[in-house]
């Protein structure tokens, strides 16, 4: 099988002839063209893949045809090698200058020429390696983009649809996952006899992993809720499963909640997760006063046999509730600073009335205090508004 | 970038911790426990977490697939000389209670 194709360009017949039998013996196909005009003449009918031209010839000089191939987007990748009787430096110098790829002096052994062509034809087969690769990587990137972009979509649909409401209270969520997809998941559902069950969690780790994590943190959560039982069921349900299902670093930290309007209690887990806010009579916007729902628990999915305990308090009607992950708060700034918990305490303590400018506000005041830092890790809000 | 040495006092293997330890360089600690754990199979692994000035819970989730994978050798973790925001972290993840923590390396080693 034919090697490649080279041109060689040289006024003297001898040379073409010595070059073209070394060439066609060492397997490659070979053209040749007199001068530079000849040349073009041949690369119009057929296009090698190297191109040996003397640079001292009649009609069009060498010089001049490696210009041409060099300016020319549908020849530059053509390798040129100057064949050229002014050997040295300066003139070496000045035939790389035009854009050849190499030079080789005058007089040559014909050994030395076959030998570089053998290596530039490897250099011209790695480069083509190169590029097939890097179209492949390209399809493939593109691919992964576009998968990403549609996991996305899917886990953005596995949130509540807003306008959120439930019997007697209404709410709203912002989610910024960092890198397209995240790990951060909330739910809200309606249970019966008017009561509300609530859950937001932070699957450890970023991207696709945590994303299928979430998603499966949800559907334990849902499943636990069909059961009945209160949050701490739920969480020693979810636990379970998540410990069964999960590899050996993944887990959540989770808040589970349960609203009974009748009593005006919420009953409450924290695992491991950032307590939440009530601010009392809240909804009504302005300055109000603020609790933090705290409380210690495991992560969900350490271990089965780690005790989880429930908490219990007032949530009145007009009471807002503020849930989040930690990524809101734990941007580190410039100064090494970060808002933490009592910095969204103060900003959620006095919001606008309505559960969707509060959140907007929420999101514009972080934002302003980490500024010019954006937010690096998953981030999650919920304001959920109980109506008088 | 994080920065780890890892060393031997008796039949204890102890592993200091400098930076900050979040979803970009678990990888990197995860390879030093791992190969530590299975080389060494020490009967204590203590991780010095001084030079840590922040954990993510990447980091945390890291640490407790360290202690289950140390509790299976049959050995034990400890961790020591927490920071105070390391500190915090532990305390909201009830974390505290998960491991066996100590105020100074000497203390870790000695603790059983």
């Amino acid at each position: 099988m034919a090697k490649g194709l080279v041109l060689v360009v040289d006024d003297e017949s001898p040379i073409r002839d010595i070059l073209s039998f070394y060439l066609k013996r060492a397997g490659y196909q070979v053209l040749t063209a007199a001068n530079g005009l000849e040349a073009l003449a041949e690369m119009g009918r057929s296009r090698p893949d190297l191109i040996i031209s003397d640079l001292r010839m009649p009609e069009m000089p060498g010089d001049e045809l490696c210009k041409r191939v060099k300016s020319d987007p549908a020849t530059r990748d053509i390798y040129f090698i100057i064949l050229s009787a002014l050997d040295g430096t300066a003139s070496r110098i000045g035939g790389l200058a035009l854009g050849a790829d190499d030079m080789i002096p005058k007089p040559f052994h014909a050994q030395e020429v076959l030998a570089k062509v053998d290596s530039t034809f490897r250099l011209i087969e790695m480069q083509k390696e190169i590029k097939r690769q890097n179209k492949e990587l390209t399809t493939f990137q593109q691919r992964v983009q576009e998968e990403m972009e549609l996991a996305a979509a899917l886990q953005m649909g596995l949130l509540p649809k807003l306008p959120g409401e439930v019997t007697g209270a209404r709410y709203t969520h912002r989610y910024l996952p960092a890198a397209g997809i995240g790990g951060d998941i909330y739910a809200v559902v309606q249970l019966p006899g008017g009561c509300t069950g609530m859950m937001i969690a932070d699957v450890s780790g970023h991207g696709v992993t945590a994303a299928l994590i979430s998603a499966m943190v949800k559907t334990s959560f849902e499943n636990q809720v069909r059961l009945g039982g209160g949050p701490l069921d739920w969480a020693e349900g979810m636990n379970e499963d998540l410990c069964r299902s999960t590899l050996a670093e993944q887990f959540a930290t989770a808040w589970l909640g349960r609203l009974d309007p009748l009593t005006n209690r919420l009953r409450y887990v924290v695992a491991g997760h950032c307590a939440p806010f009530r601010i009392v009579g809240g909804s009504r916007g302005g300055l109000q006063r603020s609790e933090v729902l705290r409380g210690k628990g495991f992560m969900l999915g350490l271990d089965p046999q780690l005790p989880f305990s429930e908490h219990e308090s007032e949530f009145l009607p007009g009471d807002r509730l503020v849930l989040y992950t930690d990524g809101l708060v734990e941007v580190e700034r410039e100064d090494r600073s970060m808002l933490e918990e009592a910095g969204l305490r103060r900003i959620c303590a006095e919001l606008p009335a309505g559960a969707e400018e509060s959140a907007d506000v929420v999101i514009a005041q972080t934002r302003a205090f980490n500024s010019p830092v954006p937010f690096v890790d998953d981030v999650t809000l919920v304001v959920l508004d109980r109506m008088e | 970038m994080l920065n780890i040495q890892t060393r031997q006092e008796g039949t204890a293997s102890v592993v200091s911790i400098q930076g900050k330890v979040n979803f970009e360089v678990t990888a990197q600690l995860r390879d030093v426990i791992r190969e530590t754990v299975a080389t060494v199979q020490p009967k204590l692994l203590t991780i010095n977490l001084e030079g840590v000035s922040f954990i993510d819970s990447s980091g945390l989730g890291l640490l407790v697939a360290a202690r289950n994978s140390v509790d299976k050798s049959g050995g034990k973790l400890h961790l020591c000389c927490l920071p105070a925001t390391v500190k915090k972290t532990f305390d909201q993840t009830n974390l505290t209670n998960y491991f066996s923590i100590f105020a100074t390396e000497q203390d870790a080693l000695r603790g059983s």
